[in-house]
């Protein structure tokens, strides 16, 4: 009997412990889309900035963030969004499930890469690219290529991997860019008619796979599965970083692009909490470590990472947010009817 | 309501009538005409609030416009646009060619199997058993994360031993990992049912001059059709309903499983979600009916004079049989040892040289979640055992009014796809007064749900073996129902407590369909861990997360193993004592 009252009292007391945290602690409930890796060193890096915040956060895929906020849009679970893709994001807004806030140092962010309402703030730019792996393309004697259109090579067939747009924002922002650059007349037709789908119907046929993730097809690729992987910029420099065999190409018609940005949710629980924690997430201090990653963070006179070209060298395609936005739904029917089988 | 009391008086009433001469206080009678209703009213409203309302919320989605029950609502247009999409009509295809070639293998497979282990006088049957039994133990994603390290397009075995294009991913990815998955479940059953046939039958048939392989297909074969047919529907059932083999290695291959979760994550159609949930419901009920069917004939087939006494095999038998088992028990050996190995070695199949750094998790979850579906496990593990204890209990010796309909609302989370469950929670319990819901509670009680269906017919089969004079006596001295069960049943039943704390805990550690839509920002889980490291790119850390289960499940084993033989004895004091 004494036992169990001893190991009652140690319960009691470990429970008070945990409670006690709790309840010291302000607690922010995040979503976020940026890629896991770099999330585990961004909150680190919060956690110091923000001692008083408790941050739950939870990485979920492009599409995977929009069914959890639609689902849950009764009794929302989440006070904020972080790095999540604009396009996706537009949507949202008429469905009046963003509320408008201008974090501190709002003003300082380009108005391009801003919302003027300020239902959403972007926080970096991210560019997609081609990431070959150099071993397999020297023992197969493949022609390391240049852009898109090198890709329809029949010399490469079933050696190329990409993401399937229905659920990776990079797959997205790839057939996307394609629909405007391919098609200069996109804005006055529907989406089936447009030029870019003979294009992707001829890529399609080299194809290996249409794969859930954008940074995979660089990870497959790298691990030798594929000879060129569709995929976006930081993940060829995480890549070479370890060692693998892997070069990075930015498509020379045009390297298509999104913005990722954040945002405060209708019905959050913390919104005090989420206030703070969004200030934060476009501090200098936040920007300077996105840029350890990503091509391009909107504050100005940051450099990018090391190992990838400066963003002013490259070339980005025309993107048409609001069109691609608007068009979202119809450009993943077409796509899906095209390519899936 | 006054017919439920009616109805547990009256079964008190005739079955009981002895206790009442020894003296029962009626008091005591009062509280036992409460509890027993009170208590099958529970469990009933359990199942019909986190079994069946969940359940009414997809038919509802997929039936009617907006969701909106009513009659003026109902429409067929989510299952036109079903039907004439090819992609999402090609999903049914896919998962009935994968189902019906996994069924077909894993029976023929697994009847050689457990023949081998109950007919033929090999050695080393312990080994093979456990061996056989080893999937159980890590979640169904372990198979496709090792087939793609051997078979991929840079495979171990197909691009640097055989130097082949040759690739599995597709439907025969899906299919060779769903067998290996499926191994251990159709082996307990065609186990069960070949050491339970009466043997001499084969032993008189041969010394009346059949041939083997007349004694095979005339004796052997059809004696065990019960089995078979249960062991086909099971499987059949485990693969079309299974998520994370085919999300992993499909590729382009799209399943039933895996269409809901596109449509609901990628293009927001929680509606189609549904209908497909409610198209992936009829043939994985269709199986379950079958099974639930033959499985009550098979429980006739078995005879009480069988005699597990076995002849000793010709020479030739002992050895291909030794053989078939060594191959068998390999493919099951290889997949977990490349997948341990993989977790270990820096990048497969480039640089063998070891490494830990796989195990620094570069996702949030990480260790946390590693502790996290420890903890919802143990919680699981001890409601899921307890509560389907009480449930069988109630069912088995106090016979309530509707037993038959409590029983069957039991069994019948069995034929539901984890998936749909978990989606159907989503639907139905995201509201703001489901104060439950984004809490590990959620999970808890899904899980148990989920797997409500072994856990009770294991505590069922588990009380009918308890001397029903032990609990008379009880009553006899004025032990009243709770008392009786925590005095007697709970004491005598605690070895089967255990197993089904484990099968919980098990479960709970390693399934991934149902609790996929319900991880949130505060709850993270090892088992969707491994899915999302895997989706990421860091094959080699989903791997060390599936080791770091299979090792905790593995440590809870050897608990169990040491907890019922401590208990084992006690149970025999006990027996004795009373």
């Amino acid at each position: 009997m004494k036992r169990v009252g001893l190991l009652m009292v140690c319960v009691a007391v470990a429970l008070s412990i945990t409670l006690g945290v709790a309840v010291a602690k302000e607690t922010v409930v995040v979503y976020t889309s940026l890629e896991n890796e770099e999330v585990v060193d961004y909150l680190e890096l919060a956690k110091k900035d923000l001692p008083g915040l408790d941050i739950q956060a939870i990485r979920l895929s492009t599409g995977e963030l929009g069914a959890r906020m639609l689902a849950e849009r009764d009794n929302p679970q989440a006070d904020c969004i972080w790095g999540w893709a604009v396009t996706n994001m537009s949507e949202f807004i008429p469905k009046g499930m963003l509320v408008p806030y201008k974090p501190k140092g709002w003003d300082k962010i380009p108005a391009h890469f801003k919302n003027p309402d300020g239902y959403w703030t972007a926080i970096d730019l991210y560019a997609a690219a081609l990431v070959p792996n150099t071993k397999v393309l020297a023992s197969k004697n493949l022609p390391m290529p240049n852009g898109w259109n090198d890709l329809l090579n029949p010399v490469y067939k079933d050696m190329l991997i990409m993401p399937n747009p229905a659920s990776s924002g990079t797959g997205f922002l790839q057939v996307a860019s394609l629909l405007v650059m391919l098609d200069p007349d996109y804005k006055n037709k529907p989406v089936e008619k447009n030029k870019a789908w003979d294009f992707l119907k001829e890529l399609d046929k080299n194809m290996g796979q249409y794969i859930k993730s954008g940074s995979k097809p660089a990870k497959l690729t790298a691990a030798g599965e594929y000879a060129i992987g569709c995929s976006f910029a930081f993940v060829y420099s995480s890549l070479k970083k370890k060692g693998f065999p892997v070069a990075l190409v930015l498509p020379e018609e045009g390297a298509g692009y999104e913005l990722e940005a954040n945002a405060l949710l209708q019905g959050a629980k913390h919104e005090n909490a989420a206030k703070k924690f969004l200030d934060w997430a476009i501090s200098t201090s936040a920007m300077k470590q996105y840029a350890k990653f990503k091509l391009g963070v909107t504050y100005p006179n940051i450099p990018g990472p090391k190992d990838l070209p400066a963003l002013s060298t490259i070339k980005l395609a025309p993107m048409d947010f609001p069109w691609q936005s608007e068009n979202r739904a119809k450009i993943l029917d077409v796509w899906q009817n095209l390519f899936l089988r | 309501m006054d017919g439920h009391y009616l109805g547990a008086m009256n079964t008190t009433a005739e079955e009981y009538v002895v206790p009442v001469e020894y003296g029962i206080s009626s008091t005591r009678m009062e509280i036992d005409r409460f509890i027993v209703p009170t208590v099958t009213i529970f469990i009933a409203l359990l199942l019909f609030f986190f079994m069946l309302f969940p359940l009414w919320s997809i038919l509802q989605l997929s039936f009617f416009e907006g969701g909106q029950f009513g009659i003026a609502n109902f429409t067929l247009a989510n299952f036109k646009k079903y039907f004439t999409t090819s992609y999402t009509l090609n999903a049914l295809w896919h998962s009935l060619y994968v189902s019906v070639a996994t069924t077909i293998i894993v029976t023929i497979l697994v009847f050689f199997f457990a023949y081998a282990m109950t007919r033929t006088t090999i050695s080393g049957k312990t080994f093979f058993r456990n061996v056989i039994m080893m999937p159980l133990v890590a979640p169904s994603i372990i198979q496709a994360l090792a087939l793609i390290y051997l078979f991929g397009r840079n495979g171990l075995i197909t691009a640097h031993f055989l130097k082949i294009d040759w690739n599995i991913y597709g439907a025969t990815g899906i299919i060779v990992s769903e067998v290996l998955y499926c191994l251990p479940h159709a082996f307990v059953i065609l186990y069960t049912t070949l050491s339970a046939v009466d043997i001499r039958l084969d032993e008189a048939a041969e010394s009346l001059g059949a041939t083997p392989l007349k004694v095979f297909t005339r004796i052997t074969l059809p004696s065990a059709k019960y089995g078979i047919f249960s062991a086909a529907a099971l499987t059949f059932n485990l693969t079309i309903t299974d998520f994370g083999n085919p999300v992993v290695i499909g590729a382009d291959y799209n399943v039933l499983a895996t269409e809901i979760y596109a449509q609901v994550t990628n293009l927001y159609r929680f509606d189609l979600g549904a209908t497909i949930s409610i198209i992936l419901l009829v043939p994985s009920l269709m199986a379950f009916i079958l099974n639930y069917y033959i499985s009550r004939k098979t429980f006739a087939m078995i005879s009480g004079a069988a005699k597990p006494v076995i002849p000793p095999s010709r020479p030739l038998k002992k050895i291909s049989f030794t053989i078939y088992c060594c191959l068998v028990s390999f493919s099951i050996i290889i997949i977990f040892a490349t997948v341990v190995i993989g977790s270990f070695v820096k990048i497969w199949p480039y640089d063998w040289s070891l490494t830990l750094s796989h195990y620094k998790f570069p996702s949030i979850g990480g260790y946390s979640a590693i502790w996290t579906s420890v903890w919802v496990s143990i919680f699981v593990g001890i409601g899921g055992s307890f509560i389907t204890l009480v449930a069988g209990y109630v069912m088995e010796t106090r016979k309530p009014f509707f037993k038959q309909f409590i029983y069957l609302l039991s069994v019948m989370p069995a034929a539901i796809p984890g998936l749909v469950m978990g989606l159907g929670y989503i639907l139905a319990f995201n509201k703001p007064y489901y104060f439950f819901y984004g809490t590990p509670w959620i999970i808890v009680i899904n899980v148990i749900i989920c797997n409500f269906t072994l856990g009770i017919l294991s505590s069922i089969s588990n009380l009918r073996n308890i001397d029903p004079s032990i609990e008379e006596a009880s009553i006899s001295l004025g032990g009243d129902t709770i008392k009786t069960f925590f005095k007697i049943i709970f004491p005598l039943s605690r070895v089967a407590f255990f197993q089904n704390f484990v099968y919980f805990f098990m479960r709970s550690m390693t399934t991934i369909s149902a609790v996929i839509f319900l991880v949130s920002a505060t709850v993270h889980l090892a088992a969707i861990e491994i899915i999302m490291l895997d989706n990421d790119g860091w094959t080699a850390s989903a791997n060390a997360m599936c080791t770091c289960i299979i090792v905790i499940v593995l440590i809870m084993l050897g608990i169990l193993q040491i907890v019922s033989k401590k208990t084992g004895t006690h149970q025999e004091g006990l027996v004795s004592a009373l």
